[in-house]
């Protein structure tokens, strides 16, 4: 039945009936048929658990050369089916600090970071606009106005209560983040029409990146504090554990 | 008019296009107007090609064939009034990208789409604000677009689709005066080159779609040879305006084969005389429906295999 | 979790990891400055980001001719950046400008003419009053440049919307290149009428009204009337970014430059029974342009290592010392890099821009036409030579480019 399957495919395509598979990520059914949705190579996850009897099909955005029947171990249960390349809860994103208040942290997600590119060796093979050198290098500037680039980019907050699991009464947001500082956080929920929600409440999430006051990149050297190497200060963050 | 301060503008008192003196001369003209070449159901070939535009998200050039008289002018130049043009587009879509702040939450992608002509697109100078025509056209391309993409893959973000026409169809034959035909038949066939060159670069920029969906043109016209109007009008499929002295009606249809599904039908003008075969039962407006959809069947084909290509060739690469 | 970034990128810290994707993504500055100055013990040549020589130019084609509805058109791909120009040609009547028979009255302008011939008698232009060409050219608005951003050539213009800062920044910067260079001469611009001789007996009416003296006009009239300008050819040069990844103006230039290359106009006479301008259709009788050289523009950027250094010496002078001593220490090692025709991504990490705009004369001999320079202080004269230098190489290459369209 497998063999049947094309390589790639591309939108309007039929794969194969309901009775024989799942329709999974870049497919829609019509009448007891999968069609691809988007042009790519087509991927059949087998079953994963007792519960699921038939293999999933599903259109890769990731186009990379050899076909991904991806092998059971690395699929880990838990993973939810991606149906997009938007942030989605529990997305870990990348993200820039734009402003700082009493209450909150507003950010400008920069990179969402995709479990499959994650997985993949080399992520500057995904096709994915996130992940892509290339496009990159071409789309990241916005010649025309550099700090419109943000209406471009997905909003989001970290209320003050969602900054780290211990002590969240004394939190100061201005000890947590400054305005320019990179942020690994973690999508709690889509919130309302312009703004996602994060939490960096995780030993692994915080700050990743920040300049000092005097302008130079900061190295972390404990949880809550990173260091100018060249004028030697430490200013305060809450900061992700680096590894 | 009060001068564009944002746009350079030429002589405040205006300038007048140039008149030929073989235009001048009534009934006779230098250039015998264009004459089709294709048989009724014969398409003109389409050239398309994805991801020319890297800045974009997904991207699309299309250009139709010219027809027979513009190919043989270019090749041995006579006269400079062009027998005939030949659609010339560019297609960007960007995003999916974050609503703008004042939009409501949406649980579904916004579409946004723009058509706008290059001043020097046709035969008459374009200004440079969009007009009635032009936005008149971007809405028949949102429809028909907004039936072959799956919207609710991509809550709370938008889809911006934006369309610069280089080159666009005439809507009659030049030599004709200019009110000798009602309606301007040619911007049918420029939404149905709109309409392919979206679903290609739609494609390119991986939203998802239910299929495919392709434009086609299809018009009853009457053709002369100085008979009267006793010659009932024929059916044709993706037809230029151009090479018909008398369109009497048109349909464009988007169009998705895998679920034999119309997503955009605009039909103008009158389909009641339409002389078909004998035997063949249906009403005029029926034909020209069929025929719109066999002309997008055949652009189908072009933008399944322009996808295709450019997906074999990333991945390729990889 | 993800691998590591290091040959992308030497100067990470030691807490990120990151792929360079992310990593060009997250710090732009950081990723284009590890590609120019490899650590010294690896050997790699100073490369920007996009595999580009610092003073390399992007690949570069250029296609006139290919638009049915313009005298002349051509599209010009610099790279990833597209611009498509379409030059169309309408008649501006002298009777349709409001201030055209009070000048020609004057007669101010004729007078002029014969005494510059005398002073400096020039080769090409022994014809052409300059100042007349100007006033034409400028001041009856014959050209009208208009470029346009608002095609979808990159995220962040709205389509629909008035023309952005930049577009109306570009617009202007090639309307006063065309104004400087002189590039369009303002005879192929005119529409000339030769009126016919008047009889006698009307000569002679006219003499009785003005009470001149009979003798000293016939013997001017009697050779020939004065010829008229009776209108003007008026250029709307219409640009379309199509595609847009750094450096329009090098490439909208260079499809205006190509396109008037291609501009035939219709010959055009006065139609005395019409009362109008009436053209020929043939191609036989429409003509070229003569344009004057080959202007050919390049832009450049200076990218500094530390964007800041320069600020804080001058803001905060205790700053001066520290940093006079880190210039002694970096030696060798530049801070700053001139990058040729800038993509993109380093348009935006770019303070310092210049623009020279070089033509060459039949013997070989560079002219700046224009030179431009914004921005920041750091590209000082030897600099400005090493400009001159490439772009007069560009020139060459783009000479060939266009030559062959």
């Amino acid at each position: 039945m497998a063999t049947s399957l094309p390589p790639v495919a591309i939108p309007g395509q039929r794969l194969g009936s309901i009775v024989a598979y799942s329709a999974g990520p870049g497919t829609h059914v019509q009448q007891s048929n999968i069609y691809a949705s988007i042009a790519g190579p087509v991927v059949v996850d087998p079953a994963q658990s007792k519960t699921q009897t038939k293999a999933t099909l599903r259109v890769s955005r990731i186009l990379s050369g050899t076909p991904q029947i991806s092998p059971a171990s690395s699929a880990p249960i838990k993973q939810k089916p991606r149906y997009n390349t938007l942030p989605a809860v529990d997305s870990i994103v990348l993200a820039r600090v734009t402003r700082v208040q009493k209450r909150q942290a507003t950010v400008s997600i920069l990179v969402v970071l995709d479990e499959t590119s994650a997985t993949t060796s080399d992520p500057s093979k995904l096709a994915s606009d996130n992940d892509n050198v290339a496009s990159i290098l071409t789309t990241a500037a916005n010649p025309e106005n550099h700090s419109s680039t943000d209406e471009l980019r997905f909003q989001a907050l970290i209320r003050k209560e969602d900054v780290r699991a211990v002590e969240k009464d004394r939190v100061v947001m201005d000890e947590m983040f400054r305005v320019g500082d990179i942020v690994r956080g973690s999508v709690l929920s889509l919130g309302d029409q312009s703004f996602y929600y994060l939490t960096t409440a995780r030993n692994d999430l915080g700050v990743v990146m920040a300049r000092s006051e005097a302008g130079n990149m900061m190295f972390p050297i404990s949880w809550k504090e990173m260091r100018d190497p060249v004028t030697g200060a430490g200013e305060q963050r809450k900061v992700a554990r680096p590894y | 008019m009060m001068a564009d301060r944002r746009r350079i503008n030429g002589p405040p008192g205006g300038t007048r296009p140039a008149v030929f003196a073989s235009n001048l001369q009534s009934g006779t003209s230098a250039t015998d107007r264009a004459q089709r070449q294709r048989q009724p159901s014969e398409l003109r070939k389409i050239f398309l090609k994805t991801g020319l535009i890297p800045t974009a998200s997904g991207s699309s050039y299309l250009e139709f064939e010219p027809s027979a008289s513009l190919a043989a002018a270019r090749a041995n130049p006579k006269s400079l009034i062009p027998p005939s043009s030949a659609l010339k587009l560019a297609c960007t879509v960007h995003g999916p990208k974050p609503l703008p702040r004042s939009a409501a939450f949406s649980p579904n992608l916004v579409l946004t789409t723009h058509i706008k002509y290059a001043p020097f697109a046709a035969r008459q100078r374009k200004g440079h604000i969009r007009d009635a025509s032009e936005r008149d056209l971007g809405v028949h391309l949102e429809t028909a677009l907004r039936g072959a993409i799956i919207a609710e893959r991509w809550p709370k973000s938008g889809l911006d689709i934006t369309i610069t026409i280089l080159e666009a169809e005439d809507d009659r034959w030049w030599g004709s005066a200019p009110d000798s035909h009602d309606a301007s038949w040619g911007m049918m066939n420029v939404l149905a080159g709109c309409i392919t060159a979206a679903s290609a670069a739609i494609a390119d920029a991986h939203i998802d779609c239910l299929d495919l969906v392709a434009g086609g043109v299809a018009a009853l016209v009457s053709d002369d040879s100085a008979s009267t109007s006793t010659v009932a009008p024929k059916l044709m499929l993706d037809t230029d305006p151009a090479e018909h002295r008398s369109i009497l009606s048109a349909c464009v249809v988007a169009y998705m084969p895998a679920r034999d599904e119309i997503t955009e039908l605009w039909l103008k003008g009158d389909s009641s005389k339409a002389s078909l075969e004998d035997g063949d039962d249906r009403t005029g407006h029926e034909a020209l429906i069929d025929g719109a959809v066999d002309a997008a069947r055949g652009a189908h084909a072009v933008l399944a295999e322009a996808v295709r290509e450019s997906l074999l060739k990333t991945v390729g690469q990889a | 979790m993800a691998p590591p970034a290091a040959t992308a990128a030497p100067s990470v810290p030691p807490s990120l990891s990151l792929p360079p994707s992310q990593f060009a993504r997250l710090q732009p500055h950081a990723y284009l400055l590890g590609h120019l100055s490899p650590p010294s013990a690896s050997n790699q040549p100073s490369i920007r980001a996009n595999g580009r020589a610092p003073s390399q130019f992007r690949v570069t084609s250029a296609n006139a001719g290919s638009l049915t509805h313009t005298n002349g058109s051509a599209v010009v791909r610099i790279g990833d950046t597209a611009a498509v120009c379409g030059v169309r040609a309408e008649l501006l009547h002298t009777e349709d400008i409001a201030s055209w028979s009070v000048s020609q009255a004057s007669g101010s302008n004729k007078r002029r003419r014969l005494a510059d011939l005398g002073e400096k008698p020039t080769e090409e232009d022994e014809d052409e009053d300059p100042e007349e060409d100007r006033a034409h050219i400028e001041d009856l608005n014959l050209l009208v440049p208009n470029l346009s951003l608002s095609t979808g050539c990159a995220p962040g213009f709205i389509p629909g919307a008035a023309p952005s800062a930049l577009a109306q920044s570009l617009s202007h910067q090639i309307l006063s290149l065309l104004h400087s260079t002189r590039l369009v001469r303002a005879d192929d611009l005119r529409v000339w009428y030769q009126p016919p001789n008047l009889g006698p007996e009307e000569l002679e009416r006219h003499n009785d009204e003005e009470q001149m003296d009979v003798d000293a006009e016939q013997s001017a009239t009697a050779e020939e009337k004065p010829r008229e300008i009776k209108a003007f050819w008026v250029l709307y040069i219409d640009i379309m970014i199509i595609s847009l990844a750094g450096n329009p103006f090098d490439a909208a230039w260079a499809a205006v430059l190509a396109a008037l290359r291609d501009t035939k106009l219709p010959k055009a006479w006065w139609d005395v029974d019409n009362e109008t301008i009436v053209c020929s259709d043939s191609v036989a009788d429409a003509r070229k342009l003569s344009l004057r050289g080959l202007p050919v523009a390049s832009s450049y950027g200076v990218f500094e290592a530390d964007a800041a250094a320069g600020w804080r010496a001058n803001v905060i002078p205790d700053a001066v010392e520290e940093n006079a001593q880190a210039q002694k220490d970096k030696k060798g090692s530049p801070e700053r890099w001139i990058l040729a025709d800038p993509d993109g991504y380093e348009e935006g990490l770019i303070q310092e821009r210049a623009c020279v705009v070089i033509d060459k004369e039949k013997d070989g001999k560079t002219t700046i036409v224009k030179m431009e320079k914004n921005g920041g202080w750091t590209v000082d004269t030897e600099d400005l030579r090493q400009l001159v230098e490439m772009s007069a190489r560009r020139w060459d290459e783009m000479k060939r480019i266009l030559e062959q369209c």
